[in-house]
């Protein structure tokens, strides 16, 4: 009996080592930069659907902003560069700082709001401040901002080929993780999926829920300015769009949702799947490809909506004791 | 006096949903709100609740002040709660649901957990069932599982005994007696008057936003007010 049921948790545990292998060694094994830039890329939109699923999946906030604290954590460091030439390393605590702000002034009105009212109330904050930011010539305007060309020292974040910043990349995302996985198995993890389920019977219960939000929003804002960071110190230049764009926002959400909002795994998934996609439509229908993204994206929103809301991981965790079962009885 | 409501009464807008409420319970005790549909008696249950703010009067709980606390403050000062409409947590195990409760006295998980195992089997649900493939009679058993993890020292039930059939019924009474056993005093809203006749020693009848009747279940059912409330005997004289 006890062998039973220690079965999945063993074999879930072989998953993800092997996983974590072929993460470590994937950019060894294909060196070429094209597939490096897939991996960087993969590992930024895994961070970032990872962060957003703290506050989106599990306390089933649906926010559709998240822009908002990937486009401060990636202009803080560079501004900070342009204005007073303060390294990266200093630049990204700032940006995170800034973020968890942030997360507080609009979450303590937003969080009065629930469903699609909230989700549009983020909308509209991140839309603000990108247009603000377009418009404010300190921080670049509709320009954007450049980082450090060529690196003083290692404090700079500034290196040549992706291979460094992979692994830094990587080592983030195994962070959000381990934060994520010790947050579900805590008082803190039962709390945000009561919330997700009804704040009315969370309340009765004595369920802190508005402290809970925001505390849950302030984790998830923390890890999506260190990936807007990242990607701001890495590609060395940000602008309104790449930093506080509506896309940026959305992508979030449809990695987590496609591999499953509320699972560890989910978004990290999402982005397997989705990133060498979005690659290779780019590749195929070149300049025009941007375009087939979003149709893409469209199309993935309308499937998981009305069959898989539970997104692949809950499929598969349907499905695979249907395939283990015939495999046994072949 | 464990909980004490002074004069407590809900407007909405001009409807008057309860128009001063008096309710005072002892330490230990099993009160009854009865009455017809729409006469005040959930309202006043939310009012008490803390789900509501009433328009005027005042609530106290063990000597303190709770008129205007918030949901989860009743939840810490020891009021728990069920729902007329069973809302359970849905994509979480039956024991998830316990746990909630269970983490609001005890943090840790590991306790939370081992709480909640006593309560689920004291509740005679099964641990690892997901809440979504319970039907509504083990939804509304679940709900006082769930709240009863939270350490209440009183309980406030909303109908939870609605929508059984006989033989469930009997072990719901069964199951709200032990609970009263272990020395929870209890309010209890409820239609059922089979309910009201066998748990409680003390019933107040609501009509119109009003309490017409006090008194044990016996006194209640023989009251002229009661039966005209319910069977619209004064309507039906005021005709012939």
């Amino acid at each position: 009996m006890s062998k039973l049921l220690a079965q999945p948790a063993s074999g879930q545990r072989v998953s993800i080592c092997l996983l974590a292998v072929a993460l470590v060694l994937y950019p060894l094994v294909f060196s070429d930069a094209f597939y490096r830039d897939i991996g960087v890329t993969f590992l930024l939109a895994a961070i970032s659907a990872s962060a957003w699923n703290i506050v989106g999946g599990y306390a089933g906030q649906v926010s559709v902003g998240h822009s908002m604290f990937f486009g401060l954590g990636a202009y803080t460091p560079l501004l900070l560069y342009a204005l007073w030439g303060w390294p990266p390393l200093v630049g990204i605590p700032a940006g995170i700082l800034l973020s968890i702000g942030l997360a507080v002034i609009v979450g303590l009105p937003t969080f009065r709001l629930s469903g699609h009212y909230f989700s549009m109330a983020t909308i509209a904050v991140a839309e603000l401040i990108r247009i603000f930011v377009g418009t404010w010539a300190l921080v670049g305007g509709a320009i954007g901002l450049q980082g450090p060309a060529i690196a003083r020292g290692w404090w700079d974040l500034t290196f040549r080929g992706d291979l460094p910043y992979y692994y830094i990349f990587l080592a983030v995302l195994a962070l959000a993780l381990a934060v994520t996985y010790a947050l579900e198995q805590r008082r803190f993890g039962y709390y945000l999926r009561a919330i997700k389920s009804s704040e009315r019977a969370a309340r009765s219960l004595g369920v802190p829920v508005r402290r809970t939000k925001l505390q849950a929003l302030a984790l998830s804002a923390t890890f999506t300015a260190m990936a807007g960071s990242l990607y701001g110190v890495k590609t060395g230049f940000i602008d309104p769009d790449s930093g506080f764009g509506i896309l940026v926002s959305v992508q979030m959400v449809i990695f987590a949702a496609l591999g499953g909002a509320g699972t560890l795994f989910g978004p990290l998934i999402g982005a397997l799947i989705l990133v060498p996609l979005q690659t290779a439509a780019n590749t195929w229908f070149g300049g025009g490809g941007s375009g087939a993204t979003f149709v893409i994206y469209g199309g993935i929103i309308v499937l998981i909506a009305r069959f898989e809301p539970g997104g692949l991981f809950d499929l598969w965790r349907r499905l695979a004791p249907l395939l283990r079962r015939r495999g046994h009885a072949a | 006096m464990l909980l004490e409501a002074r004069n407590v009464a809900k407007a909405f807008g001009d409807f008057r949903a309860v128009a001063g409420a008096d309710l005072a319970v002892e330490q230990g005790e099993i009160v009854g709100l009865i009455g017809p549909n729409g006469a005040g008696k959930s309202t006043f249950f939310n009012c008490l609740a803390g789900d509501t703010l009433p328009t005027t009067g005042r609530i106290l709980f063990d000597g303190v002040d709770v008129t205007r606390a918030s949901p989860e403050a009743h939840a810490r000062a020891g009021i728990g709660r069920t729902f007329q409409v069973p809302t359970t947590f849905d994509d979480m195990s039956v024991l998830a649901n316990v746990m909630v409760g269970a983490f609001l006295r005890r943090p840790h998980r590991n306790d939370a957990r081992e709480h909640a195992r006593r309560i689920v089997e004291l509740t005679g649900l099964r641990a690892d069932q997901p809440a979504r493939a319970l039907g509504t009679p083990s939804r509304k058993r679940l709900e006082i599982a769930r709240v009863l993890a939270s350490g209440p020292r009183l309980l406030l039930l909303d109908e939870s005994l609605a929508g059984l059939t006989p033989g469930e019924l009997q072990e719901a009474i069964a199951l709200v007696r032990r609970i009263h056993q272990m020395g929870i005093t209890i309010v209890i809203v409820e239609h059922i008057m089979e309910v009201i006749m066998t748990l409680t020693r003390r019933v107040l009848v609501f009509n119109q936003g009003r309490v017409i009747a006090r008194g044990t279940p016996e006194q209640v059912v023989r009251d002229e007010a009661v039966i005209e409330a319910y069977l619209g005997r004064g309507a039906r004289r005021q005709r012939e």
